[in-house]
């Protein structure tokens, strides 16, 4: 069912597991920050981040003896999944809760609520437009 | 000279006369645990001290009890805090309430008493009504138990009606059911079976669904709330978040029981279910990230209450690293067959319960405090602000030096005791002797007096602070100008 790892890796799973958690924030850091700041060349260096969270999930695959089982494998492809896209959810997520809160609240400072854009990187198409900004 | 703003309870509606109460004695028994703790760490570098007076097994009993205990009066403390202003009614059946914060405090006198003076019993039955009953972490003795379950049952009727007379709000909604899960989840814990594996199962239902399910729970509500006291964020945005929350820790969290089940003689589906359930249990964390910087881009962090904010981003970021990275980083079954029960698990778990739980209590506080005094400014230039910051840079230093301390000595004894000397007695001394687990246990006790006169410090703190103020609480919309 499992094979333990090795005591020779012993150091590189604990760093490998650390590293898929760590640039998986790093990844959905930038990768919000870009968006929220309009800074499309930020983007290159959140999917570095990811590819870094990519090389570490394969890393620990491999020292925790992953790759000998089909079960152990859709984890795997789960987690390389599931850390892509989860930060493209949150931030439709985020962008559609935050418009609807606008619509739905007459007296509120709708500049409050948008997101504060910085003077670099004015790329229109690039910010996902709010059903606020759409309309 | 100006007048000193007192702690006056007319500032306060009922729920929150009552929240004070648990609160004063959640921070009493925080101490408690600090002091426990650091007897236990002394221990550890000279085991013979106090050996027949109070022994390990006991001062670590006492420290992780304490924990639970001023946790749970914490959680209870900041949900009659918010009661009546969620509801928007007064809470029903205060007075019973009173009572029984009365009997609960009573109650964990006695029974730190009787931990402290009779210690142990004989193996009948008397001593696991009346002694402990032995389980590390749920050692309270029976009648402790019971009670336990009656105060949660008391506070659910204090929350559910006063919501069932005002208004059931989103946050409101999702506590009424948490509660029911942490009352009922506790009595899981109540029974034995002869099969000690059987006993483990249903033991960790009350460990594991009580801290990763209903705590973390109650946590996001607090959060919630805490989010539109202090940064004035929408009840809608919060209330989303809160659900989505709920159902991201459910997914995984639930099955992610599984990582506990892995070496105390459980069918090895459980390692599948475990290792698999628990990997991805990270991943909401990490998805909040993205929530995080939105938000800190449409609010710019302006807040009218500068020690509650602070913790409140101790929080994110202790959860993020305590629950998240510590806990993966051993929790699939391929190497946790060797961290399982080392300081390792001695590591993830202070950080953890440190980050994600002691430090939104903390917050709770400061948001009181504010209250209390009367709405005072907690904001920039506060008056004796350096105590708030001081007493959180120890603390939070302080623990994340105990937390080194124990993963390097975790990390000596993953080797030497498990994978090379296969765990036995033996190997489990040699790894005791290590240098860098001797060294760790150094460590540990340094840090641990560090964390110490951090909450030495904040006690102080919560004692004083904006007693000399003269200006009023900072409205949102101030706090907004002075950002820009």
């Amino acid at each position: 069912m499992i094979e333990p790892v090795k005591l020779a890796d012993f150091f590189l799973t604990f760093l490998s597991a650390a590293s898929v958690i760590l640039f998986g924030a790093v990844y959905a850091l930038l990768f919000a920050y870009a968006k929220v700041s309009k800074m499309p060349r930020l983007m290159p260096l959140a999917y570095s981040a990811y590819a870094v969270l990519f090389a570490s999930v394969i890393t620990l695959a491999k020292v925790t003896n992953l790759f000998g089982s089909a079960f152990w494998i859709s984890l795997v492809v789960v987690m390389l999944v599931g850390y892509l896209l989860a930060p493209h959810a949150i931030w439709h997520l985020c962008v559609g809760t935050h418009a609807a809160s606008h619509h739905d609240d007459p007296v509120a400072d709708k500049s409050d609520q948008t997101p504060a854009p910085l003077n670099f990187g004015s790329v229109n198409t690039f910010h996902q437009p709010c059903k606020e900004e759409a309309t | 000279m100006t007048a000193l703003r007192a702690l006056d309870s007319a500032n306060l509606n009922g729920g929150q006369k009552l929240a004070v109460k648990y609160f004063t004695v959640a921070l009493a028994l925080l101490g408690v645990q600090i002091t426990f703790g650091l007897l236990a760490a002394v221990q550890f570098v000279m085991p013979d001290f106090l050996f027949g007076v109070v022994d390990f097994s006991i001062k670590r009993m006492v420290h992780i009890n304490a924990m639970i205990v001023w946790m749970v009066f914490g959680f209870i403390g900041s949900v009659y805090w918010m009661l009546e202003e969620e509801a928007g009614a007064p809470t029903v059946g205060l007075k019973l309430g009173n009572i029984i914060f009365y009997v609960f405090t009573a109650a964990v006198l006695v029974v730190v008493a009787v931990y402290l003076l009779v210690q142990t019993g004989p193996g009948e039955i008397e001593t696991q009504w009346f002694i402990t009953e032995g389980r590390e972490y749920t050692e309270a003795p029976r009648w402790a138990d019971i009670g336990i379950v009656v105060c949660l049952l008391t506070f659910f009727y204090n929350v559910a009606a006063t919501f069932s007379k005002g208004k059931v709000t989103g946050i409101g909604g999702v506590l009424l059911l948490d509660l029911v899960a942490l009352a009922g989840i506790y009595t899981l814990g109540m029974f034995y079976t002869t099969n000690l594996t059987m006993d483990q199962y249903w033991w960790w239902w009350v460990i594991h669904m009580w801290v990763e399910a209903t705590w973390e729970v109650m946590v996001g509500c607090m959060m919630a709330y805490g989010l539109m006291k202090v940064l004035g964020t929408s009840r809608k945005i919060v209330t989303t978040w809160l659900y989505l929350e709920v159902f991201m820790m459910f997914g995984s969290g639930i099955l992610g029981i599984g990582h506990h089940y892995f070496w105390i003689g459980t069918p090895q589906y459980w390692l599948s279910i475990g290792g698999f359930f628990s990997a991805l249990e990270p991943l909401p964390l990490v998805a909040m990230v993205v929530h995080a910087v939105y938000d800190a881009g449409v609010h710019k962090s302006r807040n009218n209450n500068h020690p509650a904010m602070g913790w409140l981003i101790a929080h994110a970021f202790g959860n993020f690293f305590g629950a998240g990275v510590f806990g993966f980083i051993h929790t699939l079954p391929q190497i946790n067959l060797y961290t399982h029960g080392t300081q390792w698990s001695a590591s993830h778990g202070h950080f953890a319960f440190y980050g994600a739980y002691a430090t939104i209590i903390i917050a709770f506080f400061y948001i009181a405090l504010q209250k209390w005094r009367g709405d005072v400014w907690m904001s920039g230039n506060l008056f004796g602000g350096w105590k708030w910051k001081w007493s959180m840079v120890l603390l939070n230093v302080g623990m994340l030096g105990m937390i080194m301390g124990m993963l390097v000595a975790g990390f000596a004894q993953s080797q030497i005791e498990r994978a090379i000397g296969g765990a036995t007695w033996t190997a489990f001394f040699a790894a005791q002797e290590h240098p860098w687990f001797v060294q760790g246990m150094h460590w540990r006790l340094a840090f641990g007096t560090m964390f110490a006169a951090g909450y030495a410090l904040l006690v102080w703190d919560l004692l004083t602070i904006g007693k000399r103020e003269t200006r009023p609480v900072q409205s949102h919309d101030d706090a907004a100008l002075e950002a820009k």
